[in-house]
C-alpha cells in the first residue's frame, strides 16, 4: 500500500510538470493551430538559467524571476522572428519551423552549458514521511505551485478581458478580428504565456528531474501527449492529461520495468489517437478553453 | 507536381557523370563525406516523398534508419545471411514498422504523425538500449565491408562507387512515383482532398503507401550505413539524426527528390565544417555541436526560401507560358455521348435516397428527403438558398455522413462511406465552390479523374516502362474530354490560370473522366456565358442520351425546367415537390417557397 502511494505521489509530481508543459502547448495551439515543438526547450532553458543564477549567488526569488523572464523574452522573440512573418501557416511549415527553433535552442544550450545534466538546489523545507511514504519538500513545491498556476490560468481565460480575447481568436478568428482583436498580438501573447508556463515547469522540475540541453525533447513529447489526452484545446483536459500520464508512467516504472518509463507516452499517444482522436479527457460541453 | 518533365534526361546524365567522377577528383576526406551524403541522402529522399506527396512529416526518420541498420547487422553477423538477402529483409522490416505506426496515424490530419514518429525515435532508442539481444548501449558490431566478385569495397572511393548506382536507381524510382499515377493523385489531394476523393482517390491508402515507402528508403540508408562503419548502436535512432535528414530534405526543396541528394551533400559539408569549426571558437564544446547550424539553417530556409534549392533553380529557368488561342467550339452534334457497355438500361433505378436527414447542432439542414434517380434521366434539385441542396449532395457523395436515412447506389448502401467509395460505384460530382487542382495543368486535372480507370500502383509506376503505355492512353482520353467542353487549346495551361467559368467546365470534364453512371453537378451554370450555357445544356442532353444519370443543383430555374426530366424542390431542408417540370411549376407549395407569399 505504501508502495502504491509512493508511486502515486511520484507520478503526480512528474505529472504536474507534464501538465504545465501541456498548458503551454494548449495556449499556443488554440490561438494559431501551431504545435510549438520548442515548448520542452523553454523548460530546459529556464532550469539551466536558474542553475547558473544560483551559482552566481542570487537569492531564490531573483533566480525564479530571472529564469522566467529570460524564457518569456526568448518565446516572444521566437514568435516575432519565426511565427509572425509567415503569411500562410500550414501544419507542415509550423512543424518544421518550430523544430528549427527547438533545435537551435538545444544547440545553444549545449554550447553554453555543456552536455552534462544538473539539478537546481531544492527550494527548501524538510522532507517528511507520512504513513510510510517519504515526501520530498520539492514535490510539495511542484504540486502546490502547479495548483496555483492552474487556477490562475483558468481564471485568466475565463474571467479577464485578455483571456476572453484569446479564446475568441481560437473559436472565431474572423469575428475576433472584426471586433478589433489583433490576431498578431494574440499570437504573441499566447507565446508569452507558453514561455511563462514552460519556465515555471522547468524551474520547479529541475531539483528533482534535472535540466540538460536535451531534456526538453522527452518533456516536450510528454507534454504534447498530455495535451492530446485532453483534446489539445482544453485547460482542464491538459492538466488532467498531465497527471494521468505521470501516474501511468510511475506505475509502469514501478511495477513493470523502469526502462519502459519513456515508452509509456508513445503507447498512450497511439492508443488515444486510435480510440478517440478528439481527446479522452475532454468534456463535450467544455469545448474550447 | 506537373506531369511533363522534358529536359530531365540531361539532368539524369549529368548527375550520373558527376557521381562517377566525384571520387576521382575529390580528396579522400571529401569522398568520405560524400559516402555519408549518399547514405543519408537515401533517407532524405524518402522524407521528401513523404512531405511532397503525403503532405506529412516524420520527425523520426532515424528510427527507420536504425531499424534497417540493426536488422542488417543482426542478420549478417549473427545469422550469416548473405548481404543482399539481408538488405532486402532489413528494408522490409523498416517498412513493416512504418505500416504498423502509419495504420492508426495516417487517418488523422495535422500534427499527429510528426509527434508520433518523434516518439517512435525515442522508443527505438529505448528498445535498443534495454535489449541485450541488440547489444544494449554498445550495439552490434563486426559488420564487414561488402565484397562482390572478389572485390572488397573498403576505401571511400570504392564504397562511393558501390553506393552511387544504388542512390541513382533510388532517385529514379522516387521520381517515377512522383510523376506517375500515385504522385498525381496525392498532388491532387494536397490541392483539394475532397475533390480528389470524389474522383476515386483513396487518400489514406496512398498516404500509407508513401509513408511505408519512405521508411523503406530510410531502412536502406541504415543498411548502407552499417556496412560502411561496421557498427550500429542506439544513437542511430537519435533525434539529431532525424533533424539532419529533415534538413537535407527541406534544403533540397519540398517535393524535389533531386533536391534531397543535393541537400544531403550540402548538409554533410555543413556538418563537417561545424564539427571542425565550432571547437576552434568554443574550445570546450563537445557533443552534437553541429545542431546549432542545423537549427538555424532549417528555420532560415523555411522562412526565406520555403521551396529550398529546387525553388531557386526553378525560378532561374522559368519561361513564360505562351498565350492561348480562342477556345475551339465543338461541332454541332446531338448524338449520344459516352455510353458504356455494362451500364444499367435507361429507366433502371441507380440512386435511392431514403429519409436523408442531417442536423448541425440544433439546426436540421436536411429533413427526411427521399427520391430515386434512374439511368438516362436528368433530375434537377432546386430550392431557395439554404434549402439543403448542397448538404444533400454532400451526404450522397460521402463528403458528409447523414444523421439518419440511407443512400443506395446500384442497390448497395453507401451512406457514411468515404467519397472514393462513391466514385468506385461509378458516381462522381462537381462542386459549387470550385475545387480545381491548382498546382496541376488543365490536362493534369482531367488525368486525376482517370485515377480509377488506370491501374499502375506504386510498384509499376516506379518501374516506369509498364506504366508508360497506360500514361499515353490516359492523356489521349483526357484530351478527348477536354475537346468535349472546348478546353483543347488550354490543355497545357496551369488550371489556376483559367477564368472562373472555364474552371467549371474543367471540373465537368474531370468528372466525366471517371466514366460515371451517375453525375452530380452542383451549380454547373454559375459563371458561364450564354454561349457556354447552351453548350453545356447540349452536352448534358447528349450524356443523357448515352444513358448517364445526371442530378444537378441549379439556381437558374428556367434553364433547369427546360432541361430536366424531373424536378425536386427543397425548402428549409424538406422535399416539398417532386415531379415533371410542368407539374412543379404550378405547384402551390413551390410558388410559396420561391415568392414567399401564400398562393
Amino acid at each position: 500500500m505504501a508502495d502504491l502511494l509512493q508511486l502515486l505521489l511520484a507520478g503526480a509530481s512528474v505529472g504536474a510538470v507534464y501538465a504545465l508543459t501541456a498548458l503551454g502547448f494548449v495556449a499556443v495551439y488554440t490561438v494559431s493551430q501551431v504545435v510549438n515543438l520548442a515548448q520542452g526547450e523553454f523548460a530546459a532553458l529556464a532550469g539551466l538559467v536558474a542553475i547558473s543564477a544560483v551559482g552566481g549567488g542570487l537569492p531564490l526569488p531573483a533566480v525564479v524571476v530571472l529564469a522566467v523572464g529570460t524564457v518569456v523574452i526568448v518565446a516572444a522573440v521566437m514568435q516575432r522572428l519565426t511565427i509572425a512573418p509567415v503569411k500562410r501557416m500550414t501544419t507542415l511549415l509550423s512543424i518544421i519551423l518550430t523544430l528549427g527553433v527547438s533545435t537551435t535552442l538545444k544547440a545553444a544550450m549545449l554550447l553554453i552549458w555543456g552536455a552534462e545534466g544538473r539539478g537546481l538546489t531544492p527550494f527548501g523545507g524538510h522532507d517528511l514521511t507520512v504513513a510510510g511514504v517519504s515526501v520530498q519538500a520539492q514535490q510539495l513545491w511542484i504540486l502546490g505551485v502547479t495548483a496555483v498556476v492552474a487556477v490562475a490560468v483558468g481564471w485568466f481565460y475565463e474571467r479577464t478581458l485578455a483571456g476572453k480575447a484569446l479564446r475568441a481568436c481560437a473559436e472565431q478568428p474572423t469575428a475576433a478580428r472584426l471586433v478589433g482583436i489583433s490576431i498578431a498580438r494574440a499570437s504573441l501573447l499566447s507565446f508569452v504565456i507558453a514561455g511563462l508556463l514552460g519556465a515555471v515547469a522547468g524551474v520547479l522540475a529541475s531539483p528533482i528531474y534535472f535540466s540538460a540541453w536535451d531534456s526538453g525533447l522527452a518533456l516536450g513529447l510528454k507534454g504534447f501527449v498530455a495535451a492530446t489526452l485532453g483534446g489539445l484545446t482544453s485547460v482542464r483536459g491538459a492538466i488532467a492529461g498531465g497527471l494521468v500520464l505521470g501516474v501511468l508512467e510511475s506505475l509502469v516504472a514501478g511495477y513493470v520495468d523502469s526502462g519502459l518509463r519513456d515508452a509509456v507516452a508513445f503507447v498512450v499517444l497511439i492508443a488515444v489517437l486510435v480510440i478517440r482522436p478528439g481527446g479522452v479527457l475532454r468534456q463535450r460541453a467544455a469545448a474550447g478553453i | 507536381m506537373t506531369g511533363a518533365r522534358r529536359g530531365e534526361l540531361p539532368a539524369f546524365a549529368a548527375l550520373a557523370l558527376l557521381l562517377a567522377v566525384f571520387p576521382l577528383v575529390a580528396p579522400d576526406s571529401v569522398v568520405n563525406v560524400g559516402v555519408y551524403a549518399l547514405t543519408y541522402g537515401l533517407a532524405a529522399i524518402g522524407l521528401t516523398l513523404l512531405m511532397g506527396l503525403a503532405g506529412q512529416v516524420s520527425l523520426g526518420q532515424a528510427a527507420f534508419f536504425a531499424v534497417g541498420g540493426y536488422g542488417q547487422a543482426l542478420l549478417v553477423t549473427r545469422y550469416e545471411v548473405p548481404m543482399v538477402v539481408a538488405a532486402g529483409a532489413s528494408v522490409g522490416l523498416a517498412m513493416l514498422v512504418a505500416l504498423l505506426v502509419g495504420l492508426p496515424l495516417l487517418r488523422l490530419r495535422g500534427h499527429y504523425l510528426a509527434l508520433a514518429t518523434l516518439g517512435l525515435g525515442i522508443i527505438v532508442t529505448v528498445a535498443a538500449t534495454e535489449s541485450s539481444y541488440l547489444g544494449a548501449t554498445s550495439g552490434l558490431y563486426g559488420v564487414g565491408k561488402p565484397a562482390f566478385g572478389g572485390r572488397r569495397y573498403d576505401s571511400p572511393a570504392e564504397y562511393f562507387w558501390l553506393l552511387a548506382p544504388v542512390v541513382f536507381v533510388a532517385l529514379l524510382v522516387a521520381r517515377n512515383v512522383v510523376a506517375g499515377r500515385v504522385g498525381r493523385a496525392l498532388g491532387a489531394v494536397n490541392d483539394s482532398e475532397v475533390a480528389a476523393e470524389c474522383l476515386g482517390v483513396n487518400t489514406f491508402r496512398l498516404r500509407l503507401q508513401v509513408f511505408v515507402l519512405s521508411a523503406g528508403y530510410a531502412g536502406l540508408a541504415g543498411v548502407a550505413y552499417v556496412h560502411w562503419i561496421g557498427v550500429v548502436n542506439p544513437n542511430a535512432a537519435n533525434f539529431p539524426l532525424s533533424v539532419e535528414f529533415l534538413l537535407m530534405s527541406v534544403l533540397g526543396g519540398l517535393g524535389s527528390v533531386w533536391g534531397a541528394v543535393v541537400g544531403a551533400f550540402a548538409v554533410e559539408l555543413l556538418d563537417e565544417g561545424l564539427r571542425y569549426g565550432i571547437p576552434l571558437v568554443i574550445p570546450d564544446a563537445v557533443g552534437e555541436v553541429q545542431l546549432i547550424g542545423f537549427g538555424v539553417v532549417l528555420t532560415a530556409v523555411i522562412l526565406f526560401i520555403p521551396g529550398g534549392l529546387h525553388q531557386i533553380v526553378k525560378r532561374m529557368s522559368r519561361r513564360p507560358t505562351p498565350p492561348t488561342e480562342d477556345p475551339t467550339v465543338p461541332a454541332e452534334d446531338d448524338s449520344p455521348l459516352l455510353p458504356r457497355t455494362g451500364r444499367p438500361e435507361p429507366g433502371t433505378v441507380l440512386l435511392e435516397v431514403r429519409d436523408l436527414t442531417r442536423h448541425f447542432g440544433g439546426v436540421t439542414a436536411v429533413d427526411g428527403v427521399s427520391f430515386d434517380v434512374a439511368a438516362g434521366e436528368i433530375l434537377a434539385l432546386i430550392g431557395p438558398n439554404g434549402a439543403g441542396k448542397t448538404t444533400c449532395f454532400n451526404m450522397i457523395s460521402g463528403v458528409l455522413a447523414p444523421s439518419a436515412g440511407s443512400v443506395r447506389l446500384g442497390g448497395e448502401r453507401i451512406d457514411g462511406r468515404k467519397p472514393h467509395v462513391f466514385a468506385r460505384h461509378r458516381a462522381t460530382r462537381t462542386f459549387q465552390n470550385l475545387q480545381i487542382f491548382r498546382s496541376a495543368t488543365v490536362r493534369g486535372n482531367v488525368a486525376v479523374g482517370r485515377h480509377l480507370r488506370s491501374r499502375a500502383g506504386m510498384l509499376r509506376g516506379a518501374l516506369v516502362l509498364p506504366a508508360r503505355g497506360e500514361e499515353r492512353r490516359l492523356h489521349e482520353r483526357a484530351d478527348d474530354l477536354l475537346a468535349l467542353v472546348g478546353l483543347t487549346a488550354e490543355a497545357d495551361r496551369p488550371a489556376a490560370d483559367l477564368p472562373f467559368g472555364r474552371q467549371r467546365l474543367l471540373e465537368i470534364a474531370r468528372a466525366l473522366a471517371v466514366e460515371p453512371d451517375l453525375l452530380l453537378l452542383d451549380e454547373p451554370m454559375a459563371g458561364l456565358s450564354g454561349g457556354e450555357r447552351r453548350e453545356l445544356v447540349r452536352l448534358l442532353r447528349r450524356l443523357r442520351a448515352g444513358g448517364m444519370a445526371v442530378v444537378l443543383v441549379e439556381h437558374d430555374v428556367e434553364a433547369v425546367l427546360a432541361l430536366a426530366d424531373r424536378v425536386a424542390v427543397l425548402d428549409d431542408g424538406r422535399l416539398i415537390a417532386l415531379g415533371k417540370p410542368d407539374e412543379v411549376r404550378t405547384d402551390p407549395a413551390v410558388v410559396t417557397a420561391y415568392l414567399g407569399v401564400d398562393a
